[in-house]
């Protein structure tokens, strides 16, 4: 069966055709349509965990028990998980455990470029890199018999492109019978990690390293394509396809294992070609472990470390070093003015839009986005930020975001900064996604040693930026099902908090009183801003206008930030195709002269 | 074996705006494409695009192997634009002077809250610009050919009827139907409808 496959549906299909039987993930761009794809299949136990931490934990618990399980998540996602991924290094898997990572090379959608092939250093475990869906299929079937063979954790390695070009797959394989009973053979010095076990497992781990290496030599995912002798290419993963575009010529060692190295298959190489280069993005994992072994090589000196690579990116930097005469020069068309650019938004109706606009009106952020002035830079609050699609709130008009870091930073770094001694009012705004994931420690924490922040929680029920997966606050399971609800406020106060206000996000009124009362609390305060994400809304109300006649130009209205409200031939005017009309009516609620109606003309 | 291309690989790349369909089209296209017995690469941008922003795809079409998901700058052989203002975004990083364009005029606006141009170009003199770029050009009136039919939604289905009136890639119309009855199996009559009208106006 041949279909046009993304790569992560390639390798969520690839996983099911090897026997997976439980998959865990939280979602995170560009890895979030591989457990969106295995949910589909019903013989499969699969989940959205809380983050990536559990995540991890709830697979090395499967895998334990016995039954092929994947674990996916972003580059950033293995930060979070880094202590359980350690720990199932070191005590090896019973069932094969495969991790897919999926890092972000351009920082399309992430808050950091990292290449986490240095994580399979640390922890002493094998990477796999396909270049393409064919290949992303094909290893997950290899990946899971390494981690049984060899006792150990996988790492699947994509990037971007991998994850998210479509190309064509040969389904070639089929759902394997269940074999072999699920159970938990009990072995203390496995995995009971007491420091007298991990002592015992530590040099098992080394010995795991070597034999890998000798597999890796003969592999055929490590592959020779011999051509011109002037010029050999190492490479990997994505890289591969660019450079192959780039270099036709040339002899190529293709390595489908980029960690441990194949040090004999990469010597023998060498010797075979005049010039050794290797083409890889982001940083010099593979030049550097070549350079250490003393073979004379070449890399970085003429690819960026930073970024993307591109079929164009690699051309440039071939000439540079003297490896091209020239680049295909593109004919290039410099003779057109700069055309407007569309960045992404605040979507009209989103649920996140009037808390934002209420705290910037408090601290005297509100500017039109050409006024060059940043106003937020002598606010009277700070505002703490976090991430999902409430960082867009930082761009103006609304600039009502002052740090972003990873997720769940904002409230404890709303805490630091009151500790540290900022004597304005912070408030930290986060989502309800991204509080569940790892938000509830640091509230604790602000329990605790009694901060005065206020905390803002932007319940949208759905996790929004990666495309409207399930969280536990939402009721429903990611393979559809009814599932238990965590309900927000439960948590909240069952924490210690006593100050909880939940408002309604499309009521201002509501919205300023709430924020008003926190922010002048001499207590930690959480105010929960309830309503659905617009975008998960099938239905559209009635559409609002702009009253002419009643338009004084204040442009209040265009503080919002409402993609749907613009400024035509001097007039101000509403797109109803964009407008979502009567469930959000913000613009009707923050118009002085009452200019904004519904269609029809009928206020109420 | 698949017929032989007007050129090897043929780098299709379909640009609008998020919340238009271009993802959407640009899979029926490369599933047809596939059928026919091309090999295709089908490089997407999606990410933080929510409603609004910016999407490109870009579709690699070869009779011999994969090409890479990018489209090199300045090799771009068909653009089937669905917004004026992304259709000349593509020109300008993948013109040629072989290039041939397939574009909806409707105008949509944007908002740059981060500054910059904000300003929408005058739309007359954009479309007489993307066709004295473009070796050829087919102007479709997608949008209001959609709300004609009763929802602009349809634009989408009949600007790649306008590629197969155009005849510059290497379907048929019949490659069209099955898959059309796949991905929408309750509204079938009226996307083949409009398909059938993408066709009409190209050859018009």
């Amino acid at each position: 069966m041949k279909r046009l496959l993304s790569g992560n549906e390639a390798l969520a299909w690839g996983a099911y055709h090897a026997g997976a039987r439980v998959a865990t993930a939280y979602p995170g761009t560009p890895s979030t349509e591989i457990l969106e794809t295995i949910a589909r299949f019903d013989d499969i136990y699969a989940e959205w965990s809380t983050n990536e931490k559990v995540a991890m934990e709830v697979a090395l618990g499967a895998c334990y028990a016995g039954v092929r399980t994947i674990v996916s998540m972003k580059h950033v996602g293995l930060n979070v998980a880094a202590d359980p991924f350690m720990a199932a290094s070191i005590t090896g898997v019973n069932g094969g455990l495969v991790l897919i990572c999926a890092d972000d090379p351009g920082t399309h959608s992430s808050q950091s470029e990292q290449d986490n092939r240095h994580y399979a250093r640390l922890a002493k475990v094998p990477v796999l890199e396909p270049s393409d869906s064919q290949e992303a299929y094909d290893m997950m079937a290899i990946a899971f018999d390494i981690s049984e063979q060899f006792d150990t954790l996988v790492m699947v390695r994509t990037t971007t492109r991998i994850s998210h070009s479509k190309s064509v797959v040969d389904l070639s394989r089929s759902r394997p019978a269940p074999t072999g009973e699920v159970g938990f053979p009990r072995n203390v010095s496995k995995y009971v990690m007491l420091p007298v076990n991990a002592r015992f497992r530590h040099p098992l781990v080394e010995e795991r390293m070597v034999k890998l290496a000798g597999f890796a030599e003969t592999s055929p995912l490590n592959r020779v394509e011999s051509g011109e002798r002037n010029l050999g290419v190492i490479t990997s993963g994505v890289a591969y396809q660019y450079a192959r575009e780039v270099f036709p010529d040339a002899s190529f060692l293709k390595l489908g294992i980029t960690h441990p190295l194949p040090r004999e298959l990469i010597r023998r190489f060498a010797g075979q070609v005049d010039r050794l280069v290797v083409i890889e993005e982001l940083d010099p994992f593979l030049e550097e472990g070549i350079r250490a072994m003393g073979v004379e090589v070449t890399g970085k000196d003429f690819i960026p470390l930073v970024g993307e690579l591109s079929t164009d990116v690699v051309g440039k930097g071939a000439v540079s070093a003297g490896i091209l005469t020239e680049p295909p020069v593109p004919p290039g068309i410099t003779a057109v003015a700069d055309l407007p650019k569309r960045p992404p938004l605040l979507c009209p109706g989103c649920p996140h839009t009037g808390m934002f606009f209420v705290l910037a009106s408090m601290g005297q952020r509100l500017k039109p986005p050409d006024s060059g002035d940043n106003p937020a830079k002598k606010s009277n609050l700070i505002i703490t930020g976090d991430i999902g699609c409430y960082t867009l709130a930082t761009y103006p008009p609304l600039n009502a975001m002052d740090t972003t870091a990873c997720m769940g930073a904002s409230i404890g770094q709303a805490l630091g900064m009151e500790k540290a001694g900022i004597d304005t009012n912070i408030v930290a705004v986060i989502g309800d996604s991204t509080f569940l994931h790892s938000g509830i420690t640091p509230l604790v924490d602000a329990v605790y040693n009694e901060g005065k922040i206020t905390v803002v929680i932007l319940d949208n029920g759905t996790t929004a930026m990666t495309g409207h997966q399930e969280h536990p606050g939402t009721g429903v399971s990611a393979q559809g099902n009814k599932a238990t609800k965590v309900e927000l406020e439960n948590v909240v106060r069952g924490v210690g908090v006593s100050d909880v206000r939940v408002v309604d996000a499309f009521n201002m009124k509501e919205l300023r009183a709430a924020a008003r009362s926190a922010l002048a609390s001499p207590e930690l305060a959480v105010i929960i801003v309830r309503g659905a994400c617009a975008v998960g809304v099938p239905q559209r109300g009635e559409p609002r206008v702009v009253d002419a006649g009643k338009c004084n130009r204040c442009d209040v209205c265009l503080l919002i930030g409402c993609p749907a409200i613009q400024t035509v031939d001097d007039k101000v005017y509403i797109d109803t195709t964009l407008c979502v009309g009567d469930i959000c009516t913000i613009c009707q609620q923050v118009c002085p002269q009452k200019a904004i109606t519904p269609v029809t003309g009928e206020t109420e | 074996m698949a017929k032989q291309l007007m050129k090897d690989p043929l780098n299709l790349i379909i640009s609008g705006v998020a919340g238009q369909g271009n993802v959407l089209i640009a899979m029926v296209i490369g599933n047809a494409l596939v059928e026919n017995g091309y090999q295709v690469m089908f490089g997407q941008t999606f990410g933080s695009n929510q409603r609004g922003g910016s999407v490109r795809n870009y579709i690699r079409i070869s009779n011999e192997t994969k090409y890479s998901p990018i489209i090199p700058q300045g090799h771009g052989d068909i653009i089937l634009g669905m917004e004026p203002i992304e259709t000349m975004r593509m020109l300008k990083e993948f013109g040629n002077p072989n290039v041939m364009t397939v574009v909806n005029p409707r105008a949509i606006m944007s908002i740059d809250s981060r500054g910059g141009t904000t300003e929408y170009p005058d739309i007359d003199k954009l479309l007489a610009d993307i066709e004295k770029l473009s070796s050829k050009t087919w102007v479709i009136n997608a949008t209001e050919e959609a709300q004609k039919m009763g929802n602009p939604i349809l634009a989408n289905v009949i600007l790649a009827g306008g590629l197969i009136g155009a005849n510059i890639l290497p379907l048929e119309k019949n490659s069209f139907e099955s898959l059309l009855q796949e991905r929408f199996p309750k509204a079938f009559e009226i996307n083949f409808k409009a398909l059938n009208r993408g066709i009409e106006l190209a050859k018009s």
